[in-house]
């Protein structure tokens, strides 16, 4: 594997493309417009100037990582790439359309992965004539420092589509890989949102203050951050619409969103990217 | 017989090809880059022109393919088939407590570079797949490692041991190994050569100064210490590398400035040395220039390298209960007169005395550089890595050739 496109070059798409760079493959970008890719490559070259800041690249190293990453004119351009990686939006009919697209356009070798968290792969998969390279890669932000991949296998996914994605995730790009079978959130958006979502619900009861909630399960549980900062960081759209995917494929009770996410995020209070969630944030992010 | 030397990088290659009856190179290059579209060759055939060249070259076999066809070709080459390659010796930083000297390769060698992946992860791998390579192109030529550890293993446990939970050596071993030995080992055997003085009878201080630099002290032609460790961050500050810091430096910058390992560790790799302190470059050459037009920056770069260098050379003279040679190579050690005249200039404690006009002559010979009266004799030997590696596959080589005679 060397050169990967990635479609739709949102937060997470982003974070591929920087990792997969940075591993030293060339990375093919592409997006709806021009001006969103300007904006993709633009952030992409901020994640680095941070990473500059605390020493962890040199400017050298910037510039080789910026140049491996290169802007597509149409989809068509990736018929060249080894494997494919979507990351839009998490919209079953868009990433439906999308997939029977690249399935005109790559070569059957070609591996198609989608980085969705909550839908269903065969259901992508049986867009293409190919389903056997359908398979899922499930990337966590921010994911140069999340070495973790749930690998997704769709109902008709091959062991051999497998079996390449695996020595890709443990060898090109060097993270441990998660087996997952498909079901809606796999492992780790099913147990993490389960978890938030009952952080919200505390909170609503009024058992501890937001501040408290998430000291206790930071340091009495060695959480990097407590539950509710985390759906700050996620986006508290994104926890809802994992949360509300989840309720109506299961249908239980246990993953029906809490009445007060959904107030927030219809307020537009969506965590770090609009400074307000449950916490404040400055605009790089950091905790006021 | 001609050799092949190899220095195989993670994304480039060095070559030189000698010809070992007169030790004379027939030809040298490179090919960096390798893995990309943009490939690029350097090929220097002695006598003939240099030539260049922009490829696709995706791997280390495709790249030494491409070498061996300049090094026969009929217009750029210098040989008439590649039969003509009688040995190849390659380059391996790490050769743990496993090499003392350079081998044969064989497979049992191949498993043992391998399981030193640990203490090299950056140059291990692409010395092995450099040797995998050169296999396949040249098959039943007889192959030889090199190692820049080997030198070292002669350091004494009091030398080589940190002063920390013994278990750690045991486990992991942890321990000093030292590197530039292939270089160390050359400039003191050139260096006794020159004096016209048996190897065995001096006390010698090697200073090997260049992107990376280290000391070794050398007795009775034995390395008995050496500045870099179990890394070669540990010892001399360097051109963007710290050398020896407080080691809660470490834990207490993670802390503070929420670094991570990996962080960390390339903050103490390629943001420190020359770099940190100057703020500007980590190249010796740039930074005398600008100390010279007055920036104060530079110039406190330029004495904390000459300081910390001149305590190792004292510590070491300690260490061996006097010092008869000491010994400049490397790029700095080479071509820095300055720094050479700053660093003697306060050795006059132990009889260092050094002659300013032969010190100051530009000249790419080894040389004397000290005074007939000085008590220790002051030296510039430029280092040959290559011709070392190609001296031992040539002896190995032979001895190969002359059991399966037998």
């Amino acid at each position: 594997m060397r050169k990967i496109g990635v479609v739709g070059v949102g937060t997470m798409g982003q974070g591929i493309a920087e990792m997969l760079s940075k591993s030293g493959l060339d990375v093919l970008l592409v997006e709806r417009t021009e001006e969103r890719l300007d904006h993709a490559l633009q952030m992409i070259e901020l994640m680095l100037d941070k990473q500059m800041e605390k020493w962890a690249i040199t400017a050298a190293e910037k510039k080789m990582i910026m140049s491996r990453i290169r802007r597509a004119e149409h989809l068509q351009d990736l018929a060249g790439c080894d494997m494919v990686i979507e990351s839009i939006t998490e919209d079953l009919e868009m990433k439906k359309e999308l997939f029977r697209e690249l399935d005109r356009i790559c070569p059957p070798n070609v591996i198609l992965a989608s980085n969705t968290s909550t839908l269903s792969l065969t259901e992508l998969a049986n867009e293409t004539k190919t389903p056997d390279r359908v398979i899922g890669m499930h990337f966590l932000h921010p994911v140069a420092d999340i070495d973790l991949v749930e690998i997704v296998r769709g109902l008709q996914t091959s062991d051999e589509t497998y079996e390449r994605t695996k020595t890709f995730v443990q060898e090109t790009i060097a993270k441990k890989a998660v087996l997952v079978y498909e079901s809606p959130g796999f492992v780790s958006t099913r147990l993490i949102c389960t978890l938030i979502n009952e952080a919200l619900h505390t909170l609503e009861e009024g058992v501890a203050t937001a501040e408290d909630i998430d000291a206790a399960m930071r340091i009495g549980y060695d959480f990097k951050y407590g539950p509710l900062e985390m759906a700050d960081r996620f986006g508290l759209d994104a926890v809802l619409a994992a949360l509300e995917r989840m309720f109506r494929e299961f249908g239980e009770l246990k993953y029906r969103p809490s009445y007060l996410l959904k107030k927030m995020v219809r307020a537009g209070q969506l965590g770090v990217k609009t400074g307000q969630g449950f916490f404040r944030y400055d605009k790089d992010g950091d905790r006021l | 017989m001609n050799i092949l030397v190899i220095n195989a990088g993670s994304s480039s290659i060095k070559y030189q090809l000698f010809e070992m009856e007169r030790e004379t190179v027939l030809a040298k290059g490179s090919v960096e880059r390798i893995g990309f579209e943009t490939a690029m060759i350097t090929h220097e055939p002695a006598g003939k022109p240099d030539w260049t060249q922009v490829k696709e070259i995706l791997d280390h076999g495709t790249a030494i393919g491409e070498m061996l066809r300049l090094l026969t070709h009929p217009e750029h080459g210098v040989l008439r088939g590649i039969e003509e390659i009688e040995a190849v010796g390659h380059r391996v930083v790490h050769g743990g407590e496993s090499f003392s000297e350079s081998v044969l390769i064989t497979p049992e060698v191949k498993q043992e570079i391998r399981r030193l992946f640990d203490l090299a992860p950056l140059h291990n791998p692409a010395h092995l797949t450099g040797i995998l390579a050169a296999e396949q192109h040249l098959p039943g030529v007889p192959q030889a490692a090199v190692f820049d550890t080997a030198f070292h293993q002669t350091m004494p446990p009091v030398a080589y041991l940190y002063p920390i939970p013994i278990v750690l050596y045991k486990r992991h071993q942890i321990r000093r190994y030292g590197f530039h030995g292939i270089s160390h080992a050359y400039v003191a055997g050139k260096a006794a050569e020159l004096l016209g003085r048996p190897l065995k009878e001096l006390k010698m201080v090697t200073c090997h100064i260049g992107n990376g630099a280290s000391v070794a002290a050398i007795m009775e032609g034995k390395s008995v210490d050496t500045s870099m460790g179990l890394t070669p961050l540990e010892g001399l500050m360097m051109g963007t590398r710290s050398g020896d810091i407080d080691p809660a430096i470490v834990p207490f910058a993670m802390a503070k400035e929420q670094l991570t390992p990996n962080e960390v560790n390339s903050m103490l790799n390629k943001h420190s040395g020359l770099l940190a302190i100057s703020g500007f470059s980590s190249d010796m050459r740039e930074i005398i220039k600008a100390m010279e037009n007055g920036d104060q920056n530079a110039a406190l770069a330029f004495d904390m390298y000459e300081y910390r260098l001149r305590k190792y050379i004292g510590s070491y003279a300690a260490a061996m209960d006097g010092l008869d040679v000491l010994v400049f190579t490397a790029g700095i050690g080479e071509n820095s007169a300055l720094m050479r005249e700053r660093i003697c200039g306060k050795l006059s404690y132990l009889g260092v005395r050094l002659d300013p006009d032969v010190n100051a002559r530009p000249s790419g010979e080894a040389r004397v550089i000290s005074t007939p009266d000085s008590k220790v004799a002051v030296l510039v030997v430029p280092t040959n890595e290559e011709l070392v590696i190609a001296r031992d596959t040539y002896r190995l080589a032979r001895s190969l050739k002359s059991r399966q005679a037998d």
